[in-house]
């Protein structure tokens, strides 16, 4: 009997990697650090993990990994956050293998990542199969089980921080991974007052507005969690519009898995063109308000 | 504080072709130093202040040994290099890297921190942290956009998904920072040419075998795009607009 094993932080995230489990193995096990929500019926066995006093959610490394060699997983899949990164690493760490991480894809044990931000396409396989998963990878899969549930003896790290603060991060609003529309912001843009229009686009769509990275760091127009691109968020709506953004590729790693691209950009030459479903050559401060009125 | 910075040298990705089989050509691509490790060398170098030092390690093929690149980590506020260059070190995967940097970090002795990038040019896999954290036996925090001194060693301010954490780390301890906690400097021909003058340690150091089988690297498939572009017309806008609409 094969066995799968979800690491999760967020509960989302753990619904779809315990759907993708269910397809690959016959039990699915998920593991649900401190106080995150499990949804019903989505795997066979949920493993508790209760975090002490001034415990980050990566200090439970050591009990998760202790329950990995116990259990012997086959799989592993692993939401791709920065927690997540370390307590699948310690996993990892402790039985002698890697973990292969931001699968896009994963049929037959093979996970394929982007490999320099996406100018290439990478394979891997291992024997221990740990792999961190993009979300939307397992769309559309229904998760089961019976949740029987269970309590994780805690195992104190090794080696440990102290938790002092944890503030939330006051997010725009829209979240970008999960909308409909996503209307991004470049270079395009000479001032940030010139945003508001591709704000008022984004939100006449019912979609949310992100951008490249030239408008987060240095100029700091938008907050860094809206930023689309390597190292940034990857989205895949049905529409992305790109508006002012030249197409680096960078960038586009972060959105080219969309529906349908669009495009705006006054140089009929920018990458992002030959990109694009469908283009418009323009300035845009000019082409946004023109397409508002035409909505 | 003495703070190690691993860094990974890797071919300038700008330089990468594709050849007509989908393969990735790097001949035209030179070693350089893997983006968001020049953020954590910055970091370092400020973190470090007058009484300290920063030592940069790397381990990687023997394309890695190049005089322009070793003085370029040299030229950034960084006073020493080790460096394992050897063809057995390339394409390893965190484990089997982590390994051979920890064979460098004990040719370096003394230490009060371990100082690393957000995530590697080629495969961001951001895995070498907690791996070498894990055989150092060693705290790690990630995503760190702040770091002071503070009793018990220091105090980290990581931006995570959802939320913004500080922590309390004591030392030694192995960091990542995230690309916004220092603007890398740009070196000017002086500190180019004192970094001529500083010491370049070339070290012998094994890897563990990679866990990680690569089956094949390609130029991803471009998705199939209609490519319609048009001027700004109030037709082509209507048009545009249009299918905005049934794409929804």
């Amino acid at each position: 009997m094969t066995k799968a094993l979800v690491l999760a932080e967020r509960a989302d995230a753990a619904v779809e990697l315990a759907a993708g489990a269910r397809t690959i193995a016959d039990e699915v096990i998920v593991v649900a650090i401190a106080d995150m929500p499990v949804a019903e019926g989505i795997a066979d066995r949920v493993a508790h993990v209760t975090l002490p006093e001034g415990a980050t959610v990566a200090a439970a490394a050591a009990t998760v990994s202790a329950f990995w060699a116990a259990e012997r997983p086959d799989v592993t899949l692993v939401e791709p956050t920065r927690h997540m990164k370390i307590v699948a690493g310690t996993v990892a760490a402790a039985a002698g293998t890697s973990v292969i991480t931001d699968a896009i894809a994963l049929e037959g044990g093979v996970a394929s990542s982007m490999y320099f931000g996406g100018v290439g396409l990478k394979k891997q396989r291992s024997d221990a199969s740990i792999i961190t998963v993009t979300p939307g990878t397992f769309a559309g899969l229904e998760a089961s089980g019976a949740n029987a549930a269970e309590e994780l003896a805690w195992v104190a790290p090794a080696a440990s921080v102290t938790l002092v603060s944890s503030t939330p991060i006051q997010k725009s609003g829209v979240d970008l991974t999960k909308a409909d529309v996503v209307v991004a912001a470049g270079r395009g843009f000479a001032t940030e007052e010139d945003l508001g229009a591709a704000k008022e686009l984004a939100e006449k769509l019912g979609g949310g507005l992100g951008c490249s990275r030239p408008l987060t760091e240095g100029v700091n127009w938008l907050p860094t969690e809206l930023y689309i691109g390597v190292s940034g968020l990857i989205v895949t709506p049905k529409v992305y519009i790109a508006a002012g953004i030249s197409g680096q590729m960078q960038h586009m790693v972060g959105c080219n898995r969309s529906g349908v691209m669009f495009a705006i950009n006054k140089d009929k030459n920018a990458p992002v063109f030959k990109q694009c479903d469908y283009g418009i050559i323009g300035d845009v401060n000019t082409v946004i308000p023109a397409i508002i009125a035409a909505l | 504080m003495k703070i190690i910075v691993p860094v990974k040298i890797v071919p300038d990705d700008q330089d990468i072709q594709v050849a007509a089989d989908g393969s990735l050509d790097y001949s035209k691509a030179k070693p350089t130093i893997s983006t968001y490790d020049l953020n954590a060398i910055e970091a370092a170098a400020q973190l470090a202040g007058a009484d300290g030092s920063v030592v940069v390690i790397s381990v990687g093929p023997k394309s890695i040994d190049d005089s322009k690149t070793k003085k370029g980590i040299l030229a950034r506020g960084v006073s020493e290099l080790y460096m394992a260059a050897d063809d057995s070190l390339a394409g390893l995967d965190a484990f089997a890297t982590a390994s051979a940097l920890a064979a460098l970090v004990a040719e370096v002795g003394e230490y009060d921190l371990i100082l690393c990038g957000d995530g590697s040019a080629d495969n961001y896999a951001q895995q070498t942290d907690v791996q070498l954290a894990c055989r150092l036996g060693l705290p790690v925090v990630n995503a760190a956009c702040k770091i002071e001194a503070a009793d018990g060693g220091i105090k980290v301010e990581s931006v995570l998904e959802d939320t913004v954490e500080t922590v309390i780390c004591p030392l030694p301890a192995v960091v990542s920072v995230c690309p916004d906690i220092a603007v890398p400097r740009i070196p000017g021909m002086k500190d180019i040419l004192a970094a001529g003058k500083k010491p370049m340690h070339a070290v012998a150091a094994a890897a563990e075998p990679s866990a990680i089988e690569v089956l094949e690297v390609k130029a991803p498939e471009q998705a199939d795009r209609k490519q319609e572009i048009m001027d700004a017309s109030d037709d082509n806008i209507a048009k545009f607009v249009a299918a905005i609409k049934a794409a929804l």
